[in-house]
Formats: structure tokens, C-alpha cells, sequence
């Protein structure tokens, strides 16, 4: 192996990026905007629901409820019809995605001391707001019923289970303090797979590839004088991430340095050999383009990335383990958000470097070989 | 540019071998670099020819799967020659040429390239081989300049070295004073060109050329060809697939390789006249499709096919037909203004009827 010819490459690397200002543009725009996508739209939690309040009692009970929801937060009354049969074409335009249907007789039932029945319609074509949103309507219902109970003289402490719950590691639920770590190796992933993918399919179209094993450079040489420009632009990336991260939207940062580097090389590691995969088996770079979506979606949706594994169907559960994201995400996660040394997340570096030394490996015998056919 | 700017021969290089002369120049030559800009004065020493056969092949064997693509071949190629190594596409010239190069590891065969087991050690060949592929394989992205640095670093080239091979590729490609161009914004001409003097930046002994003129006007071919020339009168070997078989004249040596088989090789006089059992026909005609339908249904004609312009019968050596015959049955057949001429047959024909004989 020659230095010098490994220095040559990387100097061809960064002359022909230079060529392509866009795409280093975009490279470094890229994080920037998927933190602003991902940190404000995607995982803002579900509040001012819009909502419909149907009112046939007419009575400070039912006001009294009305006011419970409005107050909450979480649900914001933006209408108020006078029939149950209205409610149907505003679930269907969209314009309400939860309603409350208080009916007439609800005051005398209360003063009855009988049950009194409260009607929560939820849209469940999202599933995850008819999930929060029916959740967040029976907290509410049953804080008014402890104070109707109480105004009426009954003793509270009645025996029963009263669940006081304690986030712990996010005491604000604030979900880009588990967003940006995640973002950080999803984005080393994009990058690393899909533009150098995308260079070596280009340098094998136009024949460079074939060119320059006819000369003495060894197939090493040219991949590490591929790897090292990308790896380069890969950690400028995640730079950026980390530091808008914590310096913008203020992610705390709990844990210790060398857990999240050791994480992140050995995650490198395997994406630059999926990115090698791809290469291999694409002549053509729409078909890379192809084969990177083939692996970028189920890995965006199995790994824990968006949806969280616990809430997937016990079935599909274990192919979770098959994706190398999800260990990255661990990692990433359990070293920002809980502060997790070596020894708490010894069992995902380890499943890490398996895969990195299998994928990695495999990947460079198999462009060698195929750099020779 | 009359005088030979680096006179001394370059040590790492045996001295010339006497039966090799120098070369051969012509009166036009001569003045090449007067006339024509593009070509300049050979400035930079090739290597000098040495003892034995810059290509030994016995017995090259490379399969895909259960098919061979090239199937237990034999051949040598003399030091300064021009080897012209013809076949249709999908022969087996793409890769012979890859096993030659060091680039594709054959199943079984032996094959030296300037006297070392390329097979065994293509690191030792490497640096003494130039390739150019029909891709002309530079990097589009990067300016004629970078491209020329790239592969002078990548044989680690002196600096002055690289100084002057710069200087004579920049000439040689008529591309002085657009150094800083991209070489995606030349034209195809200008691209081989550049591609070729990349190709042979390290002065290599021997050349692989891979349809090096396809996809190129006819005047940038013929103009690409003197240059080859030009290089074999320094004593580089070249070694050229082509499919364009007027190119084949060009060659000293041609083999001919048809589904991954030699069927035929040595001069071009040679085939012509060795491997050529027919009497050729040259036909001008308006309609030419009608008259290739008839001739091909014709009684007493082997073969009938288009042949630039015009049409080409091959008839047994010894039949009877005679031009005359044949005009008068293509008037009977209505194609009145047919021409017909006996020819010497081209390596064209040749070729035409040794593939005929294998099927």
C-alpha cells in the first residue's frame, strides 16, 4: 500500500466534490433540515386537538366538564353543534378529530347520585391521536369525577390504586431529547450509504473504475481513498447535528464521549459496507438509488427511529434485531438521554462490532473481487 | 520543435535492440509536427524493446458460469508491433484483454505480458502497460490538467518527468491553452486523444486498446491512428480490439477471435490470401435491401451481406460465376442498374466467410 497514492485518491475525491458544490451544499443542508422537520413537526407532542363539544344538558355540570377540557391544553373546542348528527360531517371534513357528547339529563343523574354516561367520540383514522386523545379525555373525566365526589362529601381516599407517574431521564417528555441522537446516526447512515454508493456506481459507469485497476493501485488503496473523503463529510454532518442539537433546542447531553464515539465508529463501519453492498450490486446509479430506499425503509421503520419497538406487534418485534440502526439507536439514546457507560450498553457494542466486522468485511472481499471482474 | 527536446535515452530502459530500427519516417512525417499542431515531434523516450514477445498466451481459459467466454486460446505478439485482435461483440476481446491486464484472473492458461506471469503477479506488469478502454475512462469532473496529474501520480511520475510528458500529451492532444477545462466539455476527438495520453503518461512498453475508436467521426479515427503509428515507431507494442474491420489493415498481426476462439491469425496479407476460399463480388445497386433478399436466395452465391455502400457476394473459388453472370441475373430480376465488379476480398470478407465456416 502507498501513502502516496492513497493521498492522491482523496485529493481526486475532494477535486471532483469540489466540482459539485450542490451537493456538499446539501450535504451540510440536509442535517439542518431533517433536526427542523423532525425536532418541530414529526415528534411534537399531541396537544390542541380540535374538538367538538355537543351540550344537550345545559347545566353547570355539563359547563363545568366543558371548561375541564377546554383548560386542559390538549383539546381546543372549536365547536359546539346542537345535534348529535352534526358531528359526522365535521369528523368527516377534518375540521374536529375528537368530540364530547354531554346528554341531556347528565345534571340530574349527578344529583340523583347515579352514574351519569359522558359520549367520547375519537377519530381513529390516526391512530395516534385517537390513542392520546381518548386517553387524555378519560384523565380528564375522571379528575372532574374526583371533584364532583368531593364537593359532595364523599371521602376520596376511598381504597383504590392511585398511579403517580415519574418520567425518568426526560422529565419533560421532550421528544427531540431522544429525536437528535437518533438523527445523528440516521444521518451517517444516509450519507455514507447513498453518496458513496453513488460515487463508486459512478466511477464503475464511466469506466474510471476499470481504468485505474489496470494501473498499480491496489483495490485497498482505492478504498480507503474512497472511505476516508466520505467518513470525513459524514462526521461534518454529524457535527452539525450534535451541536444545533445541543446548542439550539438545548439537548442535554448526560454521558460519556467515548461510549457515543465508539458507537458511531462501529456503526460507520457497517454503513460504508452497505453503502459497498449497494455499489456492488448496482450498474447503474438509479439503481443504487433504488436499493438504498430497499434498505433505507424498513430500516427507518423498524429500527426504532420514528415508531417505538415496544409498541410493534410481538411478531414483527424480532426482525427489529436484524437492523444495525436499532443498536446505534441504543447506544446513541442511552448515552445522551440516561447517561449509560460501557457497561450498560456493552450488549449493543458488541452486537454492533458483529455486525461491523460482518458487513464491513464482507463488503470489502466482495468489491475486490468484483473490482476484478 | 525541430530539435528532439530530451535526446538521452532514459536509463531504466535496456538499450535498443538492433532489429528494432529506429522509426520509420516518412517525408510527411517528418514535417508532422510543422503541419499539423496535433501531432508533435515524439518527445519523451518510450521504452526501448527488449528480448522475447511482449505477449505469450497458451491455453487462455476465463468461464462465466458454464459458458466460455474465452475458451483456450493461444497467441503471441511480437515486441513493436501493432496487434489487432478482431471479433464480434460478446467474442471474448473485452476479456482477454482483462486477463492481460491483470484485471480478471483466468480459470486456467498461462499468460506472460513482457516476459512475467501477469496471472501471478499483475503488480509487476502494471506499471509497465497503458490501457484505454472505448470509455476513454476520464474523469469528466476534473480538467484535462487534473486528469494528466492523476495518473502521473498514480505512476509516480518525477516531477520533470511529469513536466514534460504533460507538455508533449497537451500538444499530442491539441489541447494546449485549455488546461483548465473539464474534460466533460471536450469533444469526442479531443477526449480520446486526452485519454490516450493519459494512457500512456508512464511511457508504458506495451498498449491495450479496447475499441478505442468507437463512438468517433471517421476523420478523428483516422487521425487517432496516425498517432498510434506514430507510437509504434517508438517500439510501443499495441494491442487493439476493434470491430471496424477497415481498421484491421492498420495492424501488422490480426487474430481473429469468434466465440471465444482464435479462428484465424497473421498478417492481413496473410488472410487474405491463406485463409480465403472464395471469390468476392462487389455489387452497386439502388434498391440494395431487394437485391441482398434476392442474392441471398440466389443459386451459386455462399454469401451475400451490405459492405459499406455497397453489397458483397462470396461465391466457392471455383465456381463458374463470373461478374458478367451475375449482373445479368440480378437485370433479369428486375435491378437494372446493377453493378457488379470481382474484388480482392477485404479483411472484411475474410472475416465474413471464416465465421460462416464455423456455424
Amino acid at each position: 500500500m502507498s501513502g502516496k497514492r492513497i493521498r492522491l485518491l482523496i485529493w481526486k475525491e475532494f477535486t471532483q466534490l469540489k466540482r459539485d458544490p450542490m451537493l456538499v451544499r446539501l450535504l451540510l443542508l440536509m442535517p439542518v433540515i431533517q433536526l427542523v422537520m423532525f425536532g418541530y413537526v414529526v415528534a411534537a407532542d399531541i396537544r390542541h386537538l380540535s374538538t367538538a363539544v355537543v351540550d344537550l344538558d345545559h347545566s353547570v355540570a355539563s359547563r363545568a366538564l366543558t371548561d375541564q377540557f377546554a383548560s386542559s391544553g390538549y383539546f381546543t373546542i372549536n365547536a359546539r353543534p346542537t345535534s348529535e348528527d352534526d358531528l359526522r360531517p365535521l369528523l368527516d371534513r377534518g375540521q374536529i378529530q375528537v368530540a364530547v357528547v354531554i346528554p341531556a339529563g347528565t345534571q340530574d343523574h349527578l344529583d340523583r347520585g347515579e352514574t351519569a354516561q359522558i359520549g367520547i367520540i375519537v377519530d381513529g383514522s390516526d391512530s395516534q391521536v385517537s390513542a392520546v386523545g381518548s386517553g387524555y379525555a378519560s384523565q380528564i373525566i375522571s379528575r372532574y369525577n374526583r371533584q364532583v365526589m368531593t364537593d359532595a362529601g364523599v371521602s376520596v381516599a376511598a381504597p383504590g390504586v392511585d398511579a403517580q407517574i415519574r418520567v425518568m431521564f426526560n422529565p419533560t417528555l421532550d421528544p427531540i431529547n431522544t429525536m437528535i441522537p437518533g438523527l445523528i446516526a440516521a444521518i451517517m447512515m444516509i450519507s455514507l450509504m447513498a453518496i458513496m454508493s453513488q460515487a463508486v456506481v459512478k466511477e464503475r459507469e464511466s469506466g474510471t473504475l476499470e481504468q485505474m485497476f489496470v494501473t498499480p493501485i491496489r483495490a485497498s488503496e482505492y478504498l480507503i481513498g474512497k472511505l476516508t473523503p466520505y467518513a470525513g463529510l459524514a462526521t461534518l454532518q454529524m457535527l452539525i447535528v450534535a451541536a444545533v442539537g445541543i446548542l439550539w433546542f438545548r439537548v442535554p447531553f448526560n454521558g460519556q464521549l467515548g461510549v457515543v464515539l465508539v458507537g458511531l465508529a462501529l456503526f460507520m463501519l457497517t454503513c460504508i459496507g452497505l453503502g459497498l453492498l449497494v455499489s456492488l450490486v448496482s450498474h447503474t446509479r438509479q439503481q443504487a438509488q433504488q436499493a438504498m430506499m430497499f434498505i433505507m425503509l424498513p430500516t427507518m421503520v423498524l429500527s426504532g427511529f420514528i415508531f417505538p419497538i415496544a409498541s410493534m406487534p410481538p411478531l414483527i418485534q424480532p426482525l427489529t434485531n436484524l437492523i444495525p440502526l436499532t443498536f446505534a439507536l441504543e447506544v446513541l439514546r442511552g448515552a445522551f438521554v440516561k447517561g449509560s457507560g460501557f457497561a450498560a450498553l456493552a450488549p449493543q457494542l458488541l452486537i454492533l462490532a458483529g455486525f461491523a466486522a460482518v458487513i464491513f468485511t464482507a463488503s470489502i472481499i466482495a468489491t475486490r473481487r468484483r473490482i476484478a471482474e | 520543435m525541430s530539435e528532439h527536446p530530451f535526446p538521452e535515452p532514459s536509463p531504466q530502459f535496456p538499450e535498443h535492440s538492433p532489429q528494432f530500427p529506429e522509426p520509420v519516417e516518412g517525408p510527411e512525417a517528418s514535417t508532422s509536427s510543422a503541419n499539423l499542431p496535433q501531432f508533435p515531434e515524439p518527445s519523451p523516450q518510450f521504452p526501448e524493446p527488449v528480448e522475447g514477445p511482449a505477449i505469450k498466451v497458451t491455453g487462455l481459459t476465463k468461464t462465466f458460469g458454464t459458458f466460455a467466454a474465452v475458451d483456450g486460446i493461444d497467441f503471441e505478439v511480437p515486441r513493436g508491433q501493432i496487434f489487432g485482435f478482431l471479433g464480434p461483440n460478446g467474442s471474448g476481446k473485452t476479456t482477454t484483454i482483462r486477463m492481460l491486464t491483470g484485471t480478471l484472473r483466468p480459470k486456467s492458461g498461462l499468460a506472460e505480458v513482457l516476459g512475467t506471469d501477469v496471472v501471478r503477479h499483475p503488480e509487476r506488469v502494471q506499471r509497465r502497460i497503458g490501457y484505454m478502454s472505448q470509455k476513454f475512462s476520464l474523469f469528466e469532473d476534473m480538467t484535462v490538467d487534473e486528469n494528466l496529474k492523476f495518473y502521473a501520480g498514480v505512476y509516480d511520475l518525477p516531477a520533470e518527468k511529469f513536466a514534460q510528458q504533460r507538455d508533449y500529451v497537451l500538444r499530442m492532444a491539441d489541447l494546449v491553452g485549455r488546461e483548465d477545462e473539464l474534460t466533460r466539455n471536450l469533444s469526442v476527438g479531443w477526449r480520446q486523444r486526452l485519454a490516450l495520453g493519459a494512457a500512456t503518461i508512464h511511457e508504458p512498453e506495451l498498449l491495450f486498446l479496447d475499441e478505442p475508436t468507437s463512438g468517433v467521426d471517421p476523420v478523428a479515427r483516422r487521425q487517432f491512428w496516425d498517432l498510434l503509428y506514430e507510437l509504434a515507431g517508438r517500439g510501443v507494442t499495441l494491442f487493439v480490439t476493434t470491430h471496424y474491420m477497415d481498421e484491421a489493415a492498420h495492424c501488422n498481426q490480426l487474430a481473429f477471435i469468434y466465440r471465444g476462439r482464435i479462428i484465424a491469425e497473421g498478417s492481413p496479407t496473410e488472410l487474405r490470401t491463406k485463409y480465403m476460399d472464395q471469390r468476392i463480388f462487389d455489387i452497386t445497386v439502388s434498391s440494395a435491401d431487394l437485391a441482398l433478399d434476392y442474392l441471398v436466395s440466389t443459386e451459386g452465391v455462399d454469401e451475400a451481406y451490405l459492405s459499406g455502400a455497397s453489397l458483397h457476394a462470396a461465391t466457392a473459388a471455383h465456381s463458374p460465376l463470373s461478374a458478367d453472370d451475375l449482373r445479368q441475373r440480378l437485370i433479369g430480376a428486375g435491378f437494372a442498374d446493377a453493378v457488379v465488379l470481382e474484388v480482392e476480398p477485404t479483411i472484411e470478407d475474410v472475416f465474413v466467410n471464416l465465421v460462416s465456416r464455423q456455424r
